[in-house]
Order: structure tokens, then C-alpha cells, then sequence
């Protein structure tokens, strides 16, 4: 594990992440960042220091919201989930993620 | 937005609660890492180090969300505030001193906006005081002040009204939901239940006690019907002091009989005390309006539209407002009002009815003594000021080392500000506190007794908002403190250690401040000064000698005795009163009080068509100016040959003499007064009340005896023994005359002359206690800066004698240092002292010739101040050991 190459996460973009791990279903804490590393194949990893103060951050913003039940394993966590204003702040987020690697990357590749 | 709130609000209030949720996610975190790996195929023990190792320390997770939660500022708030209280707790005499310097301060402006607020702003204990106005008519006169008329400024001043003039507006205004009549000072001399007493009261229409919405105690109030034939029904309402000292509150006073003014009435109610009355004298009686004749005595017909006496309040009606009933009340003004003759009522002012001041010069008076209240604290922001800056060196060390840990310059100036916030809080509630003490002190000293002996009743009660107002001067004050010192710590901490040392100014510190506070001092101490002096010249006497002398007022006037038999009964009294041993001589005055008078026109022989002037007049009896020791210059004092049969005499003083008869010839010369010629036999010193701003008055003196419609007079008589032990003797000895006739006013001279300028020993007390207070400061502030620049330069110090200085020569550049600025600021203070005493001319009495004394004296004790705290700190630069000095270094 400890040769995962690591990437530092430019500000914001761990937020952006953490909106895109719950589009699809409401996760608990520990859940939102096993997701993120799993579908970069380990290329990114939320430590849990920035993970729930990113998490309370998107909470006070509106964004998600949290709410108490139950793990696979049965025991009581919190889990949070999209709200509507959340929704749209990953489509522009992504948005503008896409238009900022596109350019970015066309930067790179001119010779 | 809201979310955001809510979130913040309850990681604030529901800490626990979040605390706990978040280290049970934590904890949850932490399991499910450990699962992943022994899943993987590690053992347990090994799983769980390195889940824990991947995670990081659980309190920076928890620290950084925390700020995640946005609550640092107000945790930091804390802290600073946890931080404040500890270092409070470190420098005790130092956090002392500028809690009680900010007490001391802010108490004196707390006491000044009380003051204000009773005399100006608060609304009458009624019913929805709001509502009520009062409604006056104006006039306009001739200044009093002026001597010819064609310098006369005309004066506008506020009148009362007369019977039918009150009935006319009460019965066709439409602003306003009901008019009430009152004349609420009316001299009532009462006799009850065995006591007898002239005290106040008040002639009031019957809905007077109804549009205030006040009830009865016992008894009732007037019907209608009970104050629609004059003189017809004699009922009257007493207060419930009265009620509880003549009757002690027996419910058997209802019905009981109650004399006043020799004609008997019937208690029909007592009033509550909470309401007593609109004027700082209390009101003990209520009679009806059509009683007005026997509750003034001064119209030939009280009720008749000639006899102005009644003042008018109202209530707005709904949804109507001031403005409306100002509109209104104009139009509806007597047409005898449109060609009014000065001094006449000529049209209407409607006002608010707020506050309890019938002395038209004390918004000045508390206008300065706010602007004093006011420089006060800008004196004891200086002091502080300067001190923290001193003390903040002692922080440097601190300063540095929290800098160098990461904490930004605005981290540490708000530090700072928050512990002089915290000084400042806790100084301007003490203040708030304090304050309360020297209202009372004040209310005690000045606010009980009017200039004639009649008791007052002021409430002087501190609002909420004054207690708010305080409150945030000293919070206010405490910022402008925390601002030097603060930015001189950053400057100081930001420098490197060594290059402070090289750099530190070997000038004093905040000497600007220092200077400006000295100032402040000399000005305060001169204006204190100037005030108590003149204080002292009104009661001590210029021209007069008001000790053992005792003041007394018969009025036979109240029992509607005629002239003849008046006369006959004061010329008894004084002869009974001059054949006792303690009496020396006794005289009196016919017109105001005794030192005072009213005015007449007078005029020379010669002058054509219409000419006159008015000059201040009194009618005196024989010995006049020898019971009061005023010196004649020239001719005789009136004497028992001056009657009626005798020819018309009259005394000017000094000044008229000078200005009518520039060639000195007025003694035996005639003039006309009130158009009757007088033959001048004699000229006397001057007489003054007047303060400096006011011109120096012509005189003019006519025999009492020579008026036959003379009735009522004032007492003036001299003992040889203390004058207020012997009052009770002498009201004794007039009762024998004649049992019946009133006597009021019953006070010593000096004591009457005291309640006539309360204006100046009101500013005395005050101005004494802040010039007391800025001199202290003055005191601290120096002794701070310098032991602080001895501190400093310790080492300096100890070179200089290790090559040779001599020790008395260390003391003198301390101290020099010291005196340059204090007299600097001594030598400033005397010139805004010059400006300063011309805002209060009219509260200085006496001539000006002597004031350079004080000017000087002030200087002079601020700079010995000064040069006391310099010795503390010059003592201990001269002990110090070179040696020792250096090894500090």
C-alpha cells in the first residue's frame, strides 16, 4: 500500500471528491473514502484528518446532509447524502473540472 | 445561509453533543481500517497499529474540525477572554488601577447623564406619559438685563394663562383627548389636626387627576360638578405624606376638616405618592380651580380673565401628535392674545412634557459638565494609554515568543484588545455602580431644599439606557487604550531582540499624553477652583455679611388681611422681635427676597415725553443695610420718620448713582420712580447677585413704610447668636403678635444664598471631583512612564556611572525629564484654563482680579504632583549598582 504513488489534492478538489463519492448513494465517513480510493485504483487517498472536516464544511455549506443509521456491519454511523443544492454544485464543480484539465492538458501537450 | 446557522449555532451550544457524534464517527473510521487489513490477511495487533498510523493523531483530526465547524472565532474569543482574566490575575495593581481609573471616569459622566435625564428627559409617573403635553403661553418682554431701552433685546419666556382663556382652549380643542388646568405651586398655609404649616399646593381643574390616569389612595378625587361654581364647594385632596404625618393614614381623615388660607375645606381623598406633582416641589394639597381665590391671593379676582396663573396640560387624542396639537392650539388663541402689550400673553407654545428642570440655565450647566464628564475620560484614556504602553515592555518576551510560534500581529492585537475590553467591562459596571453613589451624594447635597427652604423632590434614577450608555463609553475607552500599546508590542516583537535594545528611545514614553493629561489637570483644577471661590464670595459675602443673619416671611396676605391691619401686625413684630437679647437689628423687604427685588421704571426730572429706564427695586425697612453690614457712602439708611406723612425718599447704590449723575451729585437730587418723585437721601455699595457675565445693576431702594398697600414681608434679622437655633425663638415670638399669621420661608441667609447659586456648588462638586481625579492621574501616569524609562535604562544608567556620573546627576535627569513635560503641559493648561473660565462666567461670582492666584496655584500643584512621582523612580535610578547593572546586560 505504501507504494501508491501520491498525489497532493489541489484545494477544493477533495470536495468535489467527497460530492462525487455520494452521487450515487448516501455513505457513511469511513465508506465515502474507501470509494474514493477504490475507483482511482489507489491512486487517491483522503486521510481521515481532512476527510470530516471536509465532511462538516460541506455539511455547514448545505450541501450534504447527515443523518444517523446503520453500517454494513450493523453498527450506528452517520451517513450523508447529497442535498439538492449539492447536487448542482457537482455538476458546475465537475464542469469546471473538466474544462480546467481539458485546458490544462492542451497546455501540456503543445509541444 | 440558514443551514450554515443552524450548524454553527449548534456546534456552539450542543458542543458536547458534537464532540461526542464526531469521535463516534472517528472511532467508526478506525474499525472499518482495521477490518480492511485483517481481511487482508494481517494479524489483529498489527492491524490495528497500522489503521492508527494511517489515520494520524485523533486531536488534530478533532482541532481542524473544529475550525471546519466555524466556530474559531468564538473560541478564540474565549481564550483571549480565559487569556485576559490570567494575565488580569498576574498584574493584579496594574489591572487594579485601570479598572478603577475607568470606574472613577465613567462614573462621573454616568452621574452627569442622570442628572440629564431627570432634568430634561423624564416622563411624569402616570398613565402613558408619552401623550401628555404642556401647553404655556408665550411672552415677550424687555431683557432685564438691558439699561436703556433702545439696547433692550426682547426676551420670549413661557406664561401661564387665566380662568376663561384655560376654559376657551379646553372646550374647543379637537387634538387633543381632554385640557386640564393646575397651578401646581400655590403657598397654602394649612392648619389640621393640630398642625399648622405653610406648604405647597395645587389648584387643579377636576379632570386634572383623571387625564393623568392617577387614582386615590383613600377617598376619591373631584367630581365635575364640584368645580363648576366658584367658591362654592371646599373639598380637597392631601397627599399621602400628609395623610400619614398630620393623620398617620387614618382612614378617618376622609371627611375631617382641613383649613387653608383661613377657609375651611373637607378631605375628600389622598393622592398616591408616586405621582406628586409636575414641578420639583411636591404637592401636600389639591384644591379645585373655581377655589382659586383662596389659593391666590395676588388678583384682586382669581378667576377673572386679567389674572394669569394656571398652566395647562393635556392629553394628545388618539392617533394625534404633538405636531397636530402644536398646529392646532394657535388658532384657537383669545383675540385679546393678537394686540398683547409686552410682557402679555401673545401665543401659544405646546411642548412635551419631560423632565423636571425650572431653571432655564441648566442645560447649560449640564452641558458643561458633560464636555467635563467627557474630557475626563479622554484624560483617563491618555493615562491608561500610556501606562499599558509602559507595561506591554514588561510583555515583549511573551509577545516574541507567541509571534514566533506562528501567531499572526492581528492574533495579538486583538489579544490585547480583549483584555482591555475585559478591563474596560468590568470598570464601566463598577462605574455604572459607583455612580448610583454620588447621584445620591449629589441629589442629597444639592436637590433636597430649595433657595427658600422648601423641600424637593427629584428622582434621580439611572435607566437602563445610561446604564448601557456607561457601559459602552468604557468599552469604548478600553479600545482607544488598547490601540498604542498594541501596536507597540507588534513593533517591538516584530524588531530582532538586540536591535530593540539599540534602538530603545531615551526619550520618555508617551510624553505627548502625559503632557496632555497635566494639561487637563491645571484646567480642571483652575475652573474647580474659580467656582469654589465664587461659591464662597456669594455666601461669605462681598458687600454684604450674610452670617448670623436669619430670614423669615410673613405673609398676612394668605388670611386676606387689609393693608392697615397687615402694617399694623409687621410693625408689632419687629419691634417685638429687635427687644430680645439675641437680636441685634432686624429690617425687611416688601418686593422679592431679601439681597434680591423686582424692577420699576424710573426716570429724571428733566428727561422729556416718555423716557424711563428700568432699574432692580426694592421696597426696605429702617436698618436695612445695617442688619446686612452694606456700607452707605453717603447720607442716611431710611428711619422711623420716613412714613407716610413724611416726604417720598429713596437709596440708590453706587452704580445707578454714577450713571444718572455722572457729576456726582445724586445725593438730594429727585427722581422719578414709577412716576412718583423721591428725593435720593442716601448712596450705598453695591449689592450683587449677579455673576460675572451679567452687568453690574443700578439700584434703587424706597422705604417700606412709604407704600400704604404694603401686606406681606420678608425678615431680615441679625443675632448675636447662631441664626439656625434660634429660628424656632423667633417664630415664637411672632406667634405671640398674632398666632394666625403664616410664617414661611423660615431659613439663615447663608443658607438661601447657597440654595440661589445650587448651579455653581452642584459644577463645584463635580469639577472638584474630576480635577481631583486628573491630577491623580497625572500623578500615576508620570510615576508609570518614568519608572518604566528607568527600567529601561538600567544599563544605560549603569555605564554612565561606571565612566563617572554622579548619582546626583542621574536624579536630575530623571527628574528633569519628568518636570519638562508635566510643566510643559502645566504651562498648556493654564492657557486652556483661560478658555475654559470663559464658559463658565456665568457661574463665577466676585471680581476677576485675583483669579491669576489660582491660575498659578493650579500650575503650581499639578507640577508638584509631578515632581513627587518623580522621586520613587529617580531614587532607584540613583541606587543603581553599576556593577549589577552591567551584568544584566
Amino acid at each position: 500500500m505504501a507504494d501508491a504513488p501520491k498525489i497532493d489534492l489541489p484545494q477544493g478538489t477533495l470536495d468535489l471528491l467527497i460530492l462525487k463519492a455520494l452521487a450515487l448513494e448516501p455513505q457513511h465517513g469511513w465508506a465515502i473514502s474507501d470509494r474514493i480510493q477504490q475507483i482511482s485504483k489507489d491512486a487517491l487517498r483522503v486521510q481521515q484528518g481532512s476527510l470530516y472536516p471536509a465532511l462538516h464544511r460541506l455539511e455547514r455549506k448545505g450541501w450534504i446532509k447527515a443523518e444517523w443509521g446503520a453500517s454494513d456491519n450493523n453498527r450506528r454511523a452517520k451517513f450523508y447524502a447529497l442535498t439538492r443544492s449539492g447536487k448542482k454544485q457537482l455538476e458546475t464543480q465537475a464542469g469546471a473540472w473538466r474544462a480546467l484539465t481539458a485546458a490544462v492538458a492542451l497546455l501540456l501537450d503543445t509541444p | 445561509m440558514l443551514a450554515d446557522l443552524r450548524h454553527r449555532l449548534r456546534a456552539i451550544f450542543r458542543r458536547d453533543a458534537v464532540e461526542r457524534e464526531l469521535a463516534e464517527e472517528l472511532a467508526l473510521h478506525l474499525e472499518h481500517e482495521i477490518d480492511t487489513r485483517v481481511a487482508a490477511g494481517l494479524p489483529r495487533a498489527e492491524a490495528v497499529r497500522q489503521a492508527r498510523l494511517a489515520l494520524g493523531g485523533i486531536d488534530q483530526i478533532t482541532e481542524a474540525h473544529r475550525d471546519a465547524r466555524g466556530i474559531g472565532l468564538i473560541e478564540t474569543v474565549m481564550q483571549d477572554v480565559r487569556y485576559g482574566v490570567r494575565t488580569m490575575r498576574r498584574a493584579p495593581v496594574f489591572s487594579l488601577t485601570a479598572v478603577v481609573t475607568i470606574a472613577l471616569s465613567t462614573a462621573a459622566l454616568a452621574t452627569v447623564l442622570t442628572l440629564a435625564h431627570t432634568l430634561f428627559v423624564r416622563r411624569l409617573p402616570v398613565k402613558r406619559p408619552e401623550e401628555l403635553v404642556a401647553v404655556a403661553a408665550t411672552r415677550v418682554r424687555w431683557n432685564p438685563e438691558a439699561v436703556a431701552p433702545r439696547d433692550a433685546a426682547r426676551l420670549q419666556i413661557l406664561g401661564p394663562v387665566s380662568y376663561p382663556d384655560y376654559v376657551a382652549f379646553r372646550d374647543r380643542v379637537t387634538t387633543l383627548n381632554g385640557l386640564a388646568a393646575h397651578y401646581p405651586t400655590a403657598p397654602l398655609f394649612a392648619s389640621a389636626n393640630g398642625n399648622v404649616k405653610e406648604i405647597n399646593g395645587a389648584v387643579v381643574s377636576a379632570n386634572f387627576f383623571t387625564l393623568l390616569g392617577l387614582e386615590p389612595i383613600a377617598g376619591r378625587f373631584f367630581h365635575p360638578s364640584e368645580d363648576a361654581v366658584p367658591d362654592r364647594d371646599r373639598v380637597a385632596v392631601i397627599s399621602s405624606n400628609l395623610w400619614r404625618t398630620w393623620f398617620g393614614s387614618s382612614p378617618q381623615a376622609i371627611g375631617s376638616p382641613l383649613r387653608i388660607n383661613s377657609v375651611d375645606f373637607t378631605i375628600v381623598g389622598v393622592a398616591s405618592s408616586d405621582f406628586v406633582g409636575t414641578t420639583p416641589l411636591p404637592i401636600e394639597v389639591y384644591i379645585p380651580t373655581m377655589m382659586l381665590r383662596t389659593g391666590y391671593r395676588w388678583c384682586d379676582d382669581a378667576l377673572a380673565a386679567d389674572c394669569t396663573v394656571l398652566q395647562l396640560i393635556g392629553r394628545l387624542a388618539p392617533g394625534r401628535t404633538l405636531a397636530d396639537a402644536a398646529a392646532e392650539l394657535p388658532t384657537l388663541m383669545p383675540e385679546s392674545w393678537r394686540h398683547a402689550r409686552a410682557g402679555e400673553n401673545s401665543g401659544v407654545a405646546t411642548t412635551a412634557v419631560r423632565g423636571l428642570s425650572d431653571d432655564d440655565t441648566e442645560p447649560r450647566l449640564v452641558t458643561i459638565l458633560t464636555g467635563i464628564a467627557i474630557v475626563l475620560l479622554a484624560v483617563c484614556c491618555a493615562n491608561l494609554g500610556g501606562l499599558s504602553t509602559a507595561q506591554s515592555a514588561a510583555r515583549r518576551t511573551e509577545v516574541s515568543i507567541r509571534l514566533s510560534l506562528g501567531a499572526g500581529a492581528r492574533r495579538i492585537v486583538r489579544q490585547l484588545a480583549t483584555e482591555w475590553l475585559l478591563l474596560g467591562a468590568i470598570g464601566g459596571i463598577a462605574g455604572a455602580v459607583l455612580s448610583r453613589v454620588l447621584t445620591g451624594m449629589l441629589a442629597q447635597s444639592f436637590f433636597t431644599m430649595d433657595d427658600e427652604g422648601h423641600p424637593l423632590r427629584y428622582v434621580f434614577a439611572q435607566t437602563p439606557t445610561i446604564v448601557t450608555l456607561t457601559i459602552g463609553a468604557a468599552l469604548g475607552a478600553a479600545l482607544v487604550i488598547s490601540i498604542s500599546p498594541a501596536f507597540a508590542v507588534v513593533r517591538r516583537a516584530r524588531a530582532s531582540d538586540a536591535s530593540v535594545r539599540s534602538t530603545a528611545s531615551r526619550r520618555l514614553a508617551g510624553r505627548w499624553l502625559l503632557a496632555a493629561q497635566a494639561m487637563a489637570a491645571v484646567a480642571m483644577v483652575v475652573v474647580a477652583a474659580l467656582l469654589a471661590a465664587s461659591a464662597h464670595t456669594m455666601v461669605g459675602g462681598r458687600n454684604y455679611d450674610p452670617s448670623h443673619v436669619a430670614l423669615m416671611r410673613l405673609r398676612p396676605r394668605l388670611l386676606k388681611y387689609p393693608p392697615d391691619r397687615a402694617q399694623q401686625f409687621q410693625r408689632n413684630v419687629v419691634q417685638r422681635l429687635a427687644m430680645l437679647p439675641s437680636v441685634a437689628s432686624v429690617s425687611m423687604v416688601g418686593v422679592g427676597g431679601v439681597l434680591d427685588g423686582g424692577w420699576a421704571p424710573i426716570a429724571l426730572p428733566a428727561w422729556t415725553g416718555d423716557r424711563q429706564v428700568r432699574a432692580r427695586y426694592n421696597e426696605i425697612g429702617p436698618s436695612y443695610f445695617a442688619t446686612l453690614r452694606t456700607p452707605l457712602l453717603s447720607g442716611r439708611e431710611f428711619d422711623a420718620g420716613d412714613s407716610l406723612r413724611s416726604p417720598r425718599v429713596a437709596i440708590v447704590n453706587e452704580t445707578l448713582a454714577a450713571r444718572l449723575w455722572p457729576d456726582g451729585r445724586a445725593l438730594g437730587a429727585t427722581l422719578l420712580v414709577n412716576t412718583t418723585p423721591h428725593r435720593i437721601v442716601g448712596i450705598v455699595e453695591d449689592i450683587s447677585l449677579g455673576s460675572r457675565a451679567s452687568l453690574p445693576e443700578s439700584w434703587i431702594y424706597t422705604p417700606f413704610w412709604q407704600n400704604p398697600a404694603q401686606v406681606d414681608s420678608r425678615l431680615a434679622i441679625r443675632l448675636n447668636a447662631e441664626p439656625a437655633a434660634m429660628l424656632p425663638v423667633l417664630a415664637r415670638e411672632v406667634n405671640r403678635v398674632d398666632p394666625d399669621v403664616p410664617i414661611a420661608e423660615m431659613i439663615t441667609l447663608p443658607m438661601r444664598l447657597a440654595g440661589l447659586i445650587r448651579p455653581v456648588r452642584v459644577a463645584v462638586a463635580f469639577v472638584g471631583y474630576t480635577a481631583a481625579l486628573a491630577v491623580l492621574l497625572t500623578g500615576i501616569g508620570l510615576f508609570g512612564a518614568l519608572s518604566f524609562t528607568v527600567a529601561r535604562r538600567t544599563s544605560e544608567i549603569g555605564i554612565r556611572m561606571a565612566l563617572g556620573a554622579a548619582r546626583a546627576r542621574i536624579v536630575r535627569a530623571i527628574v528633569g525629564d519628568g518636570l519638562v513635560v508635566v510643566g510643559g503641559g502645566a504651562v498648556a493648561g493654564v492657557a486652556l484654563a483661560a478658555a475654559a473660565t470663559r464658559l463658565v462666567t456665568h457661574l463665577l461670582y466676585g471680581p476677576a482680579a485675583a483669579d491669576w492666584l489660582y491660575y498659578a496655584a493650579a500650575a503650581m500643584l499639578v507640577v508638584l504632583v509631578g515632581l513627587a512621582a518623580c522621586i520613587v523612580p529617580a531614587r532607584r535610578a540613583a541606587g543603581v549598582e553599576p556593577v549589577v547593572a552591567l551584568r544584566c546586560e
